[in-house]
């Protein structure tokens, strides 16, 4: 009885014990915003700048004391304020952020670089950040690449700007709460230059090369950078998707399906001689349209006529391939040996198939040099290949035509010929070339493209 | 006074009994102050070898082989003190020694270690090291008690065995995890009390329980009739692991009616330990209730209930313990002004047991036992799919990497940010998460925890018979299933509200391509989850001869045991030219161990005995040596990525054992010489890790078939020089190596590793078999060599003191496997790395050998009765020096090929150097408790 008795004081001591004495307890009470430490010293930049203490410039401003191959280090009471336009959340990027100075139609960036991987989930894309510049560096990670840098150091051998510290990060790089929506910069490929490095683009009617089909993003042979080449629809123009092979979309398929736009950070390669364009992530390439593939497509690259038929109605000359064209490389005919020659020479493309396409519009280059009579263009569907004259129904075109003699320079586009009679089966293309004993020109013919739009 | 009671006593027996013509000597002990009779207390009749145990009434018989004329009778139990009584023995007469007494050993120093060990124990598996401790420290043997008291804490092993090489039992139930092969000792932490009555077989001798392994078995007896009646509050207070406890139980004894009950409360809690932000909170609950049905069937039933959480503490570089001093632990930081610990082990795994015991005769006695444990063990950690690493010690945060690079400035920051800081920074982490949400990309970090919930349910029968008064025979026969579900389980998501996509983030393949794009919150299991089902039926017989001048003994065991995977995700990682080898069933894998093994003592005289022992043990490797991969793959050891190695199957792993020991016993001297020698054979061992040679990526190294040889010899001594003073001294000299070169292979998803083949299919680089040149490789875990000299006082007025002063020498670090196979000098081309130097690998790979070291430990008490109750005080102090020494430590295998790591070692300060753990510094314990 008495031991129970004792038995129960000793019980409730030891629950009242218990209950009281807790250790560290594991759940996580999670604040809607941390970075208190990093908002006060934001405040104390404001507050500065509010009082004149330190000079807010833009980036234009900050820029305008970068001079190239050269390591220059702030020593004013200067800030600067932008929109962070990368992100490193795939890897693509390394150590490095770009700035623009505004969410919408930015004019001008900076690069930033810092000792801090996955620097996306605090400096995440479209957040206003500030950089208190006294003290860090302007130039160029690579010196000569022309892309202006925010660094903490520099290297003496080469003047190459280098990171942010640990230490600089949280003494110089202050976030504000605000995170904007950035809306990019439609850009045609031909519209690309140096003053976008860093900003955020959209590339608009590009798709890339239908023979990347079933390609990854990167290529597995690259060691660093790995280089995808971009077409545009619309112009012929070309440029270049660079991806880092450490990004986790590495082994993503491009998608070769359809035309769109890729929108992304415009950069230099790694040697500072090209532009290329980085992804922030692949959701940012959209190909939602349908291909704009040629359906036929010959600038004589190949060195031949093998994607053509060459008849002779009159006379010996006949087309052939000529290393010479736009930029070079073109198909070629002159009734001229020793003296004009009266030729008829036909140049016939293979059957090109519009089975499956609605419509198809032609168009190709040409130059002519020496007086004589010009080509005459037609398209036919029921060529089978014998004397052109009789075989196939002709059906005449207007191209334009090069109408200055004196040069081989004065390349002419044929402008857009409508061949969609020939859709839904075989087209042929057609270039009569006519000479007679006393005038024979001599006519180049180049970049043939029969295309569905 | 003392004396006075003895030879008042030695008076009392003077009741002699006739009896036809035999020789009887018989009596009964009971508790000097209860007067309740004491079971299991050890009567020996000095100078002969005759032993035996009192029985549930405290009654005792001795009518064989008795010698004649003045004898000393001696009475002891663990936790009493133990006594000797001078007897006249005359032939063909009946000496009857009814209620000789016994003291509880208040001064019991037992009490203060088991429960620092079985606590510390709780950190094991990340700390690496294996603690036997907890095993020995109910043994009598000094060099046994020496080991668990004053080596534990040098991680030292005994014989330089893994504890999966002893047994622990509940009511004759194993609680050895079929994971490691260890005991869980956690499970039933902080309940001293009530798992103190202990038996302990040490090495092969035989148990009246089961067949065991080479170091030997406990079995932890909780029957409710067997607690002594009364009751214990105690309050400890300690810098080791936690800083507070309490505990209370209670025992009701056997009461009249039939019935018995013993419960125990207890709580043991603390912020950090001797390692910064080690939080401990761990309760514990028992009850036993035990009825006597009649004279032949006792049922009993047993209850434990000790869930536990505690902080982990981190191993490192050298290069940190410099900066940060040995109690630095990287995985905790602040939060909201508290030391938060990333990495939390919490184990919650009730055991329920029920136990028949039906004496079928007075010689014949039936244990039939039911078992069943449940619960989960769970290790935290951070998930860092979409952050930097946020170890504060990452080597990109050290000045090391800087000075790699020759950057002073760096290396300065660096240097003084980590000694400034240098702990998780949580509010990055959750600033990451909060950012994450604004952009809606996907959790930067979570903290979640790897889970291993079992389910194990154990039936077993013990028959015990004495054939005659010579022969004792015992047989079993057991059954255990386990159900074992693991996963990775996000516990908190630290601010996040987008989830964490459960997609490998290196080699962007979805953890369970069943459910792609499976985005996981609180709560939720991912990265990982699949079935182990381990079924295991054996069957043990033995039998023991008692003679006069020789004992000796034989045993046997069969043991069946399968194990299957069940893959519950279909793992990107492990479709390998679109064949799955993750999902459903993998292979049902079984083995065969036997057991044998036969020993003698030689009674030389009652003074001089000689024992040896032999044995030869096959069992089946344990869940962990197993399975190469079993979070992502089926594949074991001899399977890669589903087809077989060749050369290698899985197969027993098999120990030989051989013991020799000179055992000295005089009333004033004790001593024991053992040389031992054991031979493991075909063991594997699997490891994991990231590595950055010629090829970066995480990689499974197997080690199959590898053997090992530890012989050596120990020595214990002890010598009660005055009645109050006790000198005391141990040794084990031993040489544990590595004795063959065992097949090494490595396996790994990682891009680099995998290549394709002329028919295009996909293989793994560095596919070819090789040998890791382990040979003669000391194995690593705790010094080889071992010496303990100490001294007790113990004052006629309760009061004590005692010091050791321990030195430990030929501590090694655990070597890579990797570094010491042909991958370490290969190129990625196959070939030999152009500029490789052979004598300059030899120094790169030579084993580094710790400094040895010398400890002191103090320890000394106190106690008083006070009316029939007792209050005790004691406190010891550990490493009374503050000797800063390493306890263990393993290679990185991250630079594991020649020109990395001569690179890195070429280093002032190297990046990727081995990581240690230290042994504490100067530590406390006190405690006080009343005994009523």
């Amino acid at each position: 009885m008495k031991t129970n008795k004792i038995l129960a004081i000793i019980l409730s001591m030891f629950f009242a014990i218990a209950i009281t004495s807790c250790v560290e307890d594991d759940d996580f009470s999670v604040p809607n915003a941390t970075g208190n430490e990093e908002n006060a010293k934001l405040n104390d930049l404001l507050a500065k700048i509010d009082a004149g203490t330190v000079e807010l410039q833009t980036i234009q401003q900050v820029r305008n004391n970068f001079v190239q191959y050269e390591a220059i280090q702030f020593e004013s009471e200067i800030a600067v304020k932008g929109y962070v336009s990368s992100s490193d959340e795939t890897g693509n990027f390394y150590k490095e952020f770009f700035i623009q100075d505004d969410p919408v139609n930015p004019t001008t960036t900076l690069k930033v670089v810092l000792n801090q991987a996955d620097t996306y989930n605090q400096f995440n894309k479209g957040r206003e950040v500030y950089i208190y510049l006294k003290g860090l560096y302007i130039g160029e990670t690579n010196t000569g690449d022309d892309v202006v840098t925010i660094g903490g150091q520099y290297d003496d051998f080469d003047s190459d700007v280098l990171e942010m510290t640990s230490n600089q990060i949280s003494n110089h790089l202050f976030r504000s709460s605000i995170t904007e929506t950035l809306v990019p910069v439609e850009l045609n490929l031909s519209d690309v230059s140096e003053s976008h490095i860093g900003m955020f683009v959209k590339l608009v009617d590009v798709q890339f090369p239908a023979s990347l089909e079933g390609q990854p993003y990167v290529n597995p042979i690259d060691d660093y950078d790995s280089s995808r080449p971009i077409e545009s629809c619309s112009e012929s123009a070309t440029f270049t998707l660079e991806s880092s092979t450490f990004a986790s979309f590495k082994n993503n398929l491009l998608p070769t399906d359809g035309k769109g736009s890729i929108s992304g950070i415009i950069n230099k390669t790694y040697d500072g001689y090209d532009l290329v364009i980085n992804l922030n992530s692949t959701e940012d390439v959209i190909m939602d349209g349908l291909r704009c593939d040629p359906l036929f497509q010959d600038s004589f690259t190949a060195g031949n006529l093998n994607n053509w038929t060459t008849y002779s109605v009159t006379g010996a000359q006949e087309w052939y391939y000529n290393t010479f064209g736009n930029p070079s490389d073109s198909a070629t005919m002159s009734g001229f040996s020793g003296g004009a020659v009266q030729n008829e020479d036909w140049l016939i493309s293979l059957p090109i198939d519009l089975s499956s396409v609605p419509s198809a519009y032609l168009s190709f280059q040409n130059v002519k040099r020496y007086s004589g009579n010009d080509i005459e263009v037609f398209y036919c569907t029921d060529y089978n290949g014998g004397d052109p004259t009789t075989d196939g129904t002709w059906v005449a075109l207007s191209p334009s035509l090069d109408t200055n003699t004196g040069s081989w320079s004065s390349w002419t586009d044929s402008g857009v010929l409508d061949v969609s009679a020939a859709a839904g089966g075989n087209l042929f293309v057609a270039i009569k070339y006519t000479s007679t004993s006393s005038a024979a020109a001599t006519w180049e013919i180049d970049n043939v493209k029969v295309t569905v739009e | 006074m003392k004396k006075s009671f003895l030879f008042f006593l030695f008076g009392v027996f003077s009741t002699f009994t006739m009896l036809a013509q035999q020789t009887i000597v018989k009596g009964s002990v009971k508790d000097a102050v209860t007067n309740e009779p004491i079971p299991n207390v050890t009567v020996t009749i000095e100078e002969s070898n005759l032993t035996t145990q009192t029985d549930g009434f405290g009654q005792f018989v001795f009518n064989q082989n008795l010698p004649l004329g003045e004898q000393i009778l001696k009475i002891e139990r663990d936790d009493y003190q133990a006594k000797r009584y001078p007897i006249v023995v005359n032939e063909g007469k009946t000496l009857d020694i009814q209620d000789m007494t016994l003291n509880i050993k208040i001064d019991n120093e037992q009490d203060l270690f088991t429960i620092t060990l079985s606590d510390d124990e709780l950190n094991d598996d990340t700390s690496g090291a294996d603690n036997i401790s907890g095993l020995l420290s109910s043994s009598q043997d000094i060099f046994q008690r020496t080991a668990a008291f004053e080596f534990s804490s040098s991680f030292f092993r005994v014989r330089g065995l893994d504890s999966d090489n002893a047994k622990v039992l509940i009511n004759g139930i194993e609680m050895n995890k079929q994971d490691t092969g260890r005991p869980q000792w956690s499970n039933w932490g902080g309940l001293n009390d009530v798992v103190r009555n202990q038996e302990l077989t040490t090495g092969l001798a035989p148990s009246a329980y089961t067949f065991g392994g080479v170091l030997g078995t406990t079995n932890i007896n909780t029957r409710a009739s067997q607690y002594r009646r009364g009751g214990r509050i105690t309050y400890s207070s300690s810098n080791r692991s936690y800083t507070n406890r309490v505990m209370a139980s209670y025992a009701s004894g056997l009461m009249e009616d039939g019935w018995a009950y013993t419960i125990m409360a207890g709580r043991r809690w603390g912020d950090e330990g001797f390692q910064d932000g080690t939080l401990y909170d761990a309760n514990s609950f028992f009850a036993s209730v035990e009825k006597k049905i009649n004279d032949k069937h006792s049922l009993n039933f047993t209850s434990i209930y000790a869930p536990n959480r505690r902080g982990k503490s981190s191993p490192n570089t050298q290069e940190v313990y410099d900066l940060k001093g040995i109690k630095y632990n990287e995985y905790w930081g602040y939060y909201n002004g508290e030391k938060k610990n990333s990495r939390i082990k919490e184990v919650v795994e009730p055991i329920l047991m029920l136990n028949h015991y039906w004496d079928i005769s007075e010689k014949t006695k039936l244990n039939t036992n039911v078992g069943y444990q449940f619960g989960k063990i769970g290790n935290s950690r951070i998930d860092q799919t979409g952050g930097a690493n946020p170890s504060p010690a990452y080597y990109q945060n050290l000045p090391s990497y800087f000075l790699e690079d020759g950057d002073l400035a760096g290396a300065y920051e660096a240097e003084q940010n980590f000694i400034n800081d240098g702990q998780v920074d949580w509010d990055r982490i959750i600033d990451a998460n909060l950012t994450n949400n604004i952009s809606g990309s996907y959790a930067a970090y979570a903290l979640y925890e790897d889970r291993n919930d079992n389910k194990q349910f154990t039936v077993n029968s013990i028959l015990n018979s004495e054939l005659n008064q010579n022969i004792l025979l015992t047989a079993a026969v057991n059954y255990k299933k386990l159900d074992s579900e693991n996963f990775a389980e996000i516990i908190d998501l630290l601010g996040s509200q987008t989830g964490v996509l459960n997609i490998d983030n290196f080699s962007q393949n979805y953890f369970d391509e069943n459910n792609p794009d499976y985005v996981a919150f609180e709560g939720d299991k991912f990265r990982y989850n699949y079935n182990l089902y381990v079924n295991e039926l054996s069957g043990f017989a033995q039998a023991q001869f008692k003679y006069n001048k020789v004992d000796f003994y034989l045993g046997g065991s069969i043991t069946k045991t399968d194990y299957q995977r069940e893959g519950l995700y279909r793992n990107g990682n492990n479709i390998i030219d679109g064949q799955d080898n993750s999902f459903g069933k993998g292979d049902k894998l079984e083995f065969t161990g036997i057991g044998a093994k036969a020993g003698f003592t030689y009674k030389i005289s009652g003074k001089h005995l000689l024992d040896f022992n032999g044995g030869y043990i096959t069992k089946a490797p344990s869940i962990r040596n197993t399975y190469t991969n079993s979070r992502e793959s089926h594949d074991y050891v001899g399977v890669r990525n589903g087809e077989n190695v060749p050369e290698i199957d899985i197969t027993e792993e098999k120990i030989a054992s051989v013991d020799a020991s000179y055992i000295f016993r005089s009333p004033t001297v004790k001593a024991r010489l053992t040389g031992f020698y054991t031979k493991i054979e075909d063991a594997n061992e699997v490891s994991f890790f990231f590595t950055q040679g010629s090829t970066t990526g995480f990689i499974q190294e197997v080690l199959a078939g590898v053997d090992k040889k530890h012989f050596g010899a120990e020595l214990g001594l002890e010598a009660q020089v005055t009645p109050t003073i006790k000198l005391k001294g141990a040794a084990s000299v031993g040489q544990y190596t590595y004795d063959n070169n065992p097949y090494l292979y490595i396996n790994s998803t990682s891009e680099d590793f995998l290549v394709q083949n002329d028919e295009g299919n996909t293989d793994i680089l560095l596919n070819e078999v090789t040998t890791s040149n382990m040979k003669d490789y000391r194995v690593a875990g705790g010094p080889q060599t071992a010496y303990s000299v100490g001294f007790e006082y113990r004052d006629p007025d309760y009061w004590w003191f005692g010091a050791t002063a321990n030195f430990f020498d030929n501590a090694y670090v655990d070597v890579s496997p990797l570094a010491r196979s042909t991958d370490f000098y290969t190129d990625a081309d196959g070939l030999p790395y152009n500029d490789y130097d052979p004598t300059l690998a030899k120094e790169l790979l030579r084993q580094e050998k710790f400094d040895n070291y010398m400890v002191v430990n103090l320890i000394g008490g106190k106690s008083w009765k006070i009316g029939d109750k007792y209050i005790g005080f004691f406190a010891s102090v550990g490493n009374l020096l503050d000797k800063k020494y390493k306890t263990g430590g393993y290679e990185q295998g991250r630079k594991a090929d020649y020109r990395a790591l001569r690179d890195d070692v070429a280093l002032t300060k190297r990046t990727f150097g081995p990581k240690y753990w230290y042994g504490r510094g100067t530590n406390y314990f006190v405690n006080v408790y009343l005994r009523f």
